[in-house]
């Protein structure tokens, strides 16, 4: 289907403003002068911009907050629509709920946000410099994990239906506006957009060779990692905004004896991170947590989820203080050689 | 939404507290619901507006009258652990991991080794495979710690002994003047040669601090244990206990869901294992 932009634009508005489609909470990207772009409600000063390029801070962030009360938990009915989301965003998201909601375990908070949430992905129509989904096998477009999906037409969106929760939103769409049906040449111009947008990308990240596989990275001997983590000064940005990281800590808030469990978000940069009761710790040094997080993205995620736990959104490049940039160590590693047999021990 | 919270807390009662060295303790809990485990797993252990780490019950799996938690005071919670007095209330939640594969070994003949604040959780194996002991051929159990001071669990030798089936050996690393010893001296290693091994096809577990482990470990191979009978326990910071943290990974296994008992061929090509 196909719906005029300033149609679609009403339709979130009234989401927003008047509890269209029962939303208590419309969130969208935002541009905040030139800090870029973030997540913000609706009615939040800044100019929407939902076909541009990924927000500053995660998706993740909105269903797995930096600290939440996780024992006792009491749904609270919340209602909530997220607009334009980006594919390698929905792409972390599909890994976190491998985490946090399978046969053996369920986050009960994280699932409640994900219930109590429509999320309607954008195209992504320009690129920001650290973009590098396409290095990552990624599309700067969604092709699953979302409700609904729109793509610039010229002055209307082309509307694709990922579920339910879309189906849902559609009709909901309709019976505020009319929609046309899509046009081959509707399909065309988006192919074709994608096309270019997929060319930028394959362009801006020529330099960088993600060529042999990932099983490397763990063979590569120790010493090549030393100067790959010189610039590093372990303070976990990279961690903290990255789509897929949901390391946390478990914190005992009791009250009179009610037993209150609170977790937040931790850092596997940070030296106390695995330092055990009597001072023991499996990664002494930062070379070793460094390392760690490289091999935990490329190694260790794709064997727990068959994801990568790296989806090339590059904020963790933009948030480094030591400007460390991933892809360059990422093709530096591969490149270097393998070590002798048999386990490193130091 | 009608499913069990993974952080739900189990709030169980301090019926007794025991002091078995200068630095650790064994405190006897009744959980207010019922808690049972598989003798291996371990539990988070919550003291209320403190903190919660995790545990092995040191009790048999088949007593359902108690359960008990030997703590060593070594870290913030632990030393709070420490404070806990009888009549208190702390909280359970779990029982998580993987256990001892103890119906698979009935009929062999099972070696155990633990050291230091590491015979808690062996003692737990002991006393299961003691509550069943017809079912297996023998059960060998080494005990070591640094001095006779830190040797936990005195009291409880002699009935251990007169187990038809149970053979115990104790030995302590060393012998400071003042203190009374008169068992076998050497670190744990060495007691190994006081002892008719049967290593074919038989398992043997080891707990204790890591150099402790991985030189046992080294030392049954050397003797002719296979790398799948070698059961280790690989405690990492197991924050969460249900594979969610990611702080006990080794390698691409959470210590808290796979282990924290694992057998030595699935964990020794992972780095810093024995830190």
């Amino acid at each position: 289907m196909l719906i005029g932009k300033q149609d679609f634009h009403r339709c979130i508005e009234q989401c927003a403003e008047e509890g269209l489609g029962g939303f208590d909470q419309v969130i969208l990207p935002k541009k905040k002068g030139d800090e870029g772009l973030f997540f913000m409600n609706f009615s939040e000063e800044g100019s929407p911009a939902l076909t541009s390029f990924r927000t500053h801070d995660p998706l993740r962030a909105l269903f797995y907050f930096a600290r939440e009360e996780v024992y006792p938990f009491e749904e609270k009915p919340l209602r909530r629509l997220v607009v334009g989301a980006k594919a390698c965003d929905l792409r972390a998201l599909h890994l976190l709920d491998r985490a946090l909601i399978n046969e053996d375990f369920v986050d009960p908070v994280y699932e409640h946000w994900r219930e109590n949430t429509y999320i309607i992905s954008a195209d992504c129509e320009e690129i920001a410099e650290t973009c590098h989904c396409t290095l990552m096998d990624g599309k700067p477009y969604a092709e699953d994990h979302f409700d609904l999906n729109i793509a610039s037409y010229g002055d209307r969106y082309l509307l694709e239906e990922g579920s339910d929760k879309g189906h849902e939103l559609i009709n909901l769409f309709k019976k505020q506006t009319s929609l046309e049906e899509e046009s081959d040449a509707a399909h065309e111009r988006v192919t074709q957009n994608r096309n270019n947008i997929i060319k930028k990308l394959e362009q801006q990240n020529n330099k960088f060779d993600y060529g042999p596989g990932y099983e490397r990275l763990r063979r590569v001997a120790l010493d090549y990692w030393n100067e790959s983590q010189e610039d590093c000064v372990g303070c976990g940005a990279c961690t903290n905004i990255c789509p897929t990281c949901y390391c946390l800590i478990l914190n005992d808030e009791s009250v009179d004896n009610n037993f209150v469990k609170v977790r937040s978000t931790d850092s596997c940069q940070l030296h106390g991170y695995s330092i055990m009761a009597g001072g023991d710790t499996p990664r002494p040094k930062m070379r070793d947590r460094f390392r760690n997080r490289y091999l935990c993205k490329f190694d260790y995620m794709p064997g727990n989820f068959d994801e990568y736990g790296c989806v090339g959104c590059g904020r963790c490049i933009v948030a480094c203080p030591g400007e460390i940039d991933l892809r360059e160590v990422v093709s530096k590693i591969l490149a270097s050689p393998i070590k002798a047999a048999g386990v490193e021990h130091e | 939404m009608n499913k069990n919270n993974p952080f739900e807390v189990v709030p169980a009662d301090v019926t007794q507290v025991i002091q078995e060295s200068p630095t650790i303790k064994t405190l006897r809990v009744l959980p207010q619901e019922n808690f049972d485990f598989e003798t291996g797993q371990f539990a988070e252990f919550s003291i209320p507006d403190v903190g919660e780490a995790p545990f092995t019950p040191s009790s048999s799996m088949y007593n359902t009258d108690y359960l008990d938690f030997t703590i060593m005071k070594t870290g913030f919670v632990t030393e709070k652990t420490h404070e806990v007095e009888k009549g208190a209330t702390i909280g359970l939640r779990g029982p998580f991991g993987s256990s001892y594969p103890i119906h698979a070994w009935e009929g062999k003949d099972v070696l155990i080794m633990g050291g230091g604040v590491g015979m808690a959780p062996t003692r737990s194996l002991l006393l299961s495979l003691i509550d069943k002991i017809g079912k297996y051929n023998s059960v060998t159990y080494l005990a070591g710690a640094r001095t006779p001071e830190d040797m936990i669990y005195k009291e409880e030798v002699k009935e251990w002994r007169s187990v038809s089936g149970v053979n115990v050996i104790r030995g302590v690393d060393e012998v400071p003047a003042g203190q009374e010893w008169n068992e076998e001296v050497g670190l744990i290693t060495t007691l190994l040669e006081k002892i008719d091994l049967q290593p074919d096809g038989n398992p043997v577990v080891v707990c204790g601090p890591p150099i402790m482990m991985k030189f046992s470990t080294f030392e049954l191979l050397d003797y002719g244990y296979s790398e799948e009978n070698i059961f280790l326990s690989m405690e990492k910071k197991m924050y969460c206990g249900h594979g969610q943290c990611r702080h006990c990974m080794i390698g691409e296994y959470y210590s808290c869901k796979d282990g924290p008992v694992f057998t030595y061929d699935k964990i020794k090509d992972e780095e810093n294992i024995w830190e």
